[in-house]
């Protein structure tokens, strides 16, 4: 189960079967490794341990090597996402114009560490790239949406809010 | 020219023709990642509902960014004749009904939001567009399509003349493809400067097959968004440069990597892929020349070093992302191993127009030493984010006026980031021109075209701490010089934020700059810049760090200490409870911050900011003990 790592929804983990269908058009030593993994992260929200192995075996190598390259890159996950994930540009832009103090101030609010969950995982931080948006800096994008031009008590009520929700 | 490829442009400017002539009002919005950020989609939808509602001679279709990046969403809008195309501003969601009935119903225009005139004639209200100071010194030919065609109608493209320059080169050898690109004088656009045409010749020359070329679309400099601007505006540029780069080297497959964060990139390059497959561009047997070229796009996943070419390669292959030991060089062993080519999106968006108008033309705009256009963007403490094409050689402060719009109200200049988070940081430096040289007399480069400003309010210790960490946490682990030393450069900073700055601090620095230029690949060879620059061009900042322990932007934690000043000022008790740890304790009369619990997040300060006063801590803890001792 899915639910078990960290007490999330009980959305069972996708069958060994549903993964094998789902990763079936992929062939071994054609850069597959990650388009792969994309469409089970992309289908799931996540990469599971059993994904990982059919992966390898799709592939024919180890899943060893695809654990490899999932730990290497910081937008692949093994576990489900929060229902509401807060990613802090980490962009110079927004850095000059306050953005560390902000991520300070949204840690505090919520009580987790930058790439944590609160305790009840309903939401979740993380650090995001700039993405060249930065008409908009300081920004935060909560689910994907941007929440920008931010001051550290804007950001703060936001946290507030989303954290809120959650309850 | 090769006659299927006749057959293909002359259908697409038949359609081309037909949409201009359709005899409604044309309006494009752009739509990208920055105008998203801004409510483009509302827009969009807005004007969509509106003019089925109102049944109005009107069309909506989508665009690509003119740079305006901080006016989005921005839209063009034809007159319903095709006489006059007007460029429009800050057009949100709100102001369409109000704006139809001006542009459609009316059928006259709104000056209160233009930008300028793009195509027919001023109005006494709206100039020309070329007349608009953000224009002034631009010379858009990369860009030159974006903002005027649909990214994801190929028959646009095609329509202004693309993939000519590609049936240009289908005319031409190998051999004579390459000596155009070499006489063109095109440079690597990632910062490096090194020239493509030599680089397409060491492909051209591999004794093997398969070859492949690869596209690094993997923008990961952060404050850098030319790339997106690029692949979002005009996907096909990027293809037909490649292709022409096949023929040039005699390519068999086509990789185009494009970061994770940029989902819209990859969307638009893949539509624009599918197309070019569709008119026969791509794929097998070419226009019928028994040429193939396949090409796919690849989606990152998250990872700076994959901007590195072998990098890149690496994660192709489905591996980390580690760039490999050099040489092999990836023209004798790329991608499995096989003769690969890594050029940059905006280089290969450079070949078509080299082909299609010679490299003598190409070359002939601009005096400085590097050929060409460059494309740039700005962003800071500055008024505007923006996005600029010119010619190599303005001064920092042209750009920083003109199209940065001047810093931010309260922000006094300190100094600019030349391109990316390895490129250090000037001081100053207004002077310095937006060529190749400066910067490396400095020890520093020009990077892929993300200029970022910061002012007065930014530490420059805490800055390092920031770009250092960055390189820490994207340094693959390959070599301990970088992955050891970029963690001892944070740590050491880290401790000079909180008071313990030594004096041998700077011999540690000194040390770490003279180690990691040992590392395998750029990562880690230039992780320090950032130190190194900073220790030149702001020394006393430095020294009162590590010797005065006195940070006087008042950013370093250790350094400052939040403290009440005013005990009745009306907005205390809002700041108090805004405090994220609680650590404003008491009512007016006795509000006290608890140093233990503040984590310097400014908050209470931007609520009650004539009440609360950030001090020097050392100098506090100084008269404390003065106190004390009586």
């Amino acid at each position: 189960m899915a639910a078990d790592a960290n007490g999330q929804d009980a959305r069972p983990d996708p069958s060994i079967a549903e993964l094998r269908a789902l990763v079936a058009e992929f062939q071994p030593g054609r850069g597959h490794v990650m388009p792969a993994l994309h469409k089970v992260q992309d289908t799931y929200g996540y990469i599971s341990r059993d994904a990982i192995e059919v992966i390898a075996r799709q592939l024919n190598t180890t899943p060893a090597l695809v654990y490899g390259t999932v730990s290497f890159y910081d937008d692949y996950r093994t576990h489900p996402a929060p229902a509401t994930e807060i990613a802090w540009c980490s962009g110079p832009a927004c850095r000059v114009l306050g953005g560390d103090r902000i991520r300070e101030a949204i840690q505090q609010t919520l009580e987790l560490p930058l790439g944590g969950q609160t305790r009840d995982h309903r939401v979740g931080l993380h650090l995001g790239q700039c993405n060249g948006t930065c008409s908009e800096a300081p920004q935060v994008w909560v689910n994907g949406q941007v929440e920008g031009n931010l001051t550290v008590s804007s950001a703060i009520r936001l946290a507030r809010a989303l954290k809120g929700d959650a309850e | 020219m090769n006659a299927r490829l006749e057959a293909v442009i002359a259908a697409s400017q038949a359609a081309w023709a037909a949409e201009q002539g359709s005899g409604k009002v044309r309006i494009n919005v752009c739509l990208d990642t920055s105008s998203i950020a801004r409510g483009a989609e509302a827009t969009i939808a807005a004007l969509k509902r509106a003019i089925a509602e109102k049944k109005l001679n009107a069309e909506v279709g989508i665009t690509g960014s003119w740079g305006f990046c901080w006016m989005e969403p921005t839209a063009t809008v034809r007159n319903a004749s095709g006489t006059q195309t007007i460029l429009y501003a800050n057009l949100t969601a709100d102001r369409v009904d109000d704006f139809l009935q001006k542009v459609v119903v009316e059928g006259t225009t709104v000056p209160a939001l233009a930008l300028g005139v793009i195509e027919g004639t001023s109005t006494p209200d709206i100039g020309l567009l070329s007349d608009h100071p953000f224009m002034q010194g631009q010379v858009r030919r990369v860009m030159a399509n974006i903002g005027t065609i649909d990214p994801e109608n190929i028959d646009h493209y095609i329509a202004k003349d693309g993939y000519a320059g590609f049936g240009r080169a289908l005319d031409m050898t190998s051999e004579v493809i390459v000596k155009e690109m070499l006489d063109s004088g095109l440079g690597g656009r990632a910062g490096g400067g090194f020239p493509a045409g030599r680089k397409w010749d060491f492909l051209r020359n591999a004794t093997t097959h398969p070859r492949y070329l690869v596209c690094n679309a993997d923008e990961g400099d952060p404050g850098a968004w030319v790339n997106r601007v690029l692949m979002e505006g005009d996907p096909h540029i990027i293809i037909e440069g490649m292709l022409i780069a096949a023929l040039a080297a005699e390519a068999d497959e086509g990789y185009i990597y494009v970061r994770y964060e940029y989902p819209l990139c990859v969307e638009r390059m893949q539509k624009a892929v599918d197309q070019a497959y569709a008119k026969g561009l791509l794929g097998k047997d070419i226009l019928g020349t028994g040429k193939d070229f396949e090409l796919i796009v690849f989606r990152g996943a998250g990872s700076y070093v994959c901007g590195e070419e072998t990098g890149l390669i690496n994660s192709v292959d489905g591996y980390r992302g580690m760039p490999r030991i050099k040489p092999p060089f990836p023209a004798q062993a790329g991608l499995w191993n096989k003769p690969t080519n890594v050029n940059n999106v905006e280089s290969y968006a450079n070949a078509p127009m080299i082909m299609r108008n010679g490299a003598a033309w190409w070359g002939g705009v601009s005096p400085a030493k590097e050929k060409g256009t460059k494309m740039f963007t700005f962003s800071g403490s500055v008024n505007y984010a923006s996005c600029v094409e010119v010619p190599f050689g303005p001064t920092i402060r042209e750009c920083l006026e003109r199209y940065a719009g001047g810093m931010r109200e309260g922000k006094t200049f300190k100094g600019f980031q030349p391109g990316g988070p390895l490129s250090g940081v000037v001081a100053g430096g207004l002077d310095l021109t937006l060529t190749l040289d400066p910067y490396r007399e400095k020890g520093m480069f020009l990077g892929g075209g993300g200029i970022v400003f910061f002012d007065e309010s930014n530490c420059i210790v805490d800055m390092c701490k920031y770009f250092l960490g960055f390189c820490e946490d994207e340094s693959c682990g390959r070599c301990t010089t970088c992955h050891g030393g970029t963690q001892r450069a944070v740590e050491v900073i880290r401790r000079i934020q909180m008071g313990g700055g030594r004096d041998a601090d700077i011999e540690s620095f000194e040390q770490l700059v003279k180690t990691l230029v040992w590392s395998n690949c750029f990562h880690g060879q230039f992780a320090m810049t950032t130190i190194k620059t900073a220790l030149k061009e702001f020394r006393a900042e430095w020294d009162e760090h590590i010797i005065d322990k006195r940070c006087r932007a008042g950013v370093c934690h250790g350094l400052i200490a939040y403290t009440v000043r005013s005990q009745n000022d009306a907005a205390m008790p809002e700041a108090q409870a805004i405090c994220p740890t609680s650590a404003i304790s008491g009512e007016p009369g006795s509000y006290a911050i608890d140093d233990r619990l503040c984590v310097r997040c400014n908050a209470c300060k931007e609520i009650a900011p004539d009440a609360i006063e950030v001090r020097h801590r050392f100098a506090l803890e100084v008269s404390a003990a003065a106190a004390a001792a009586g």
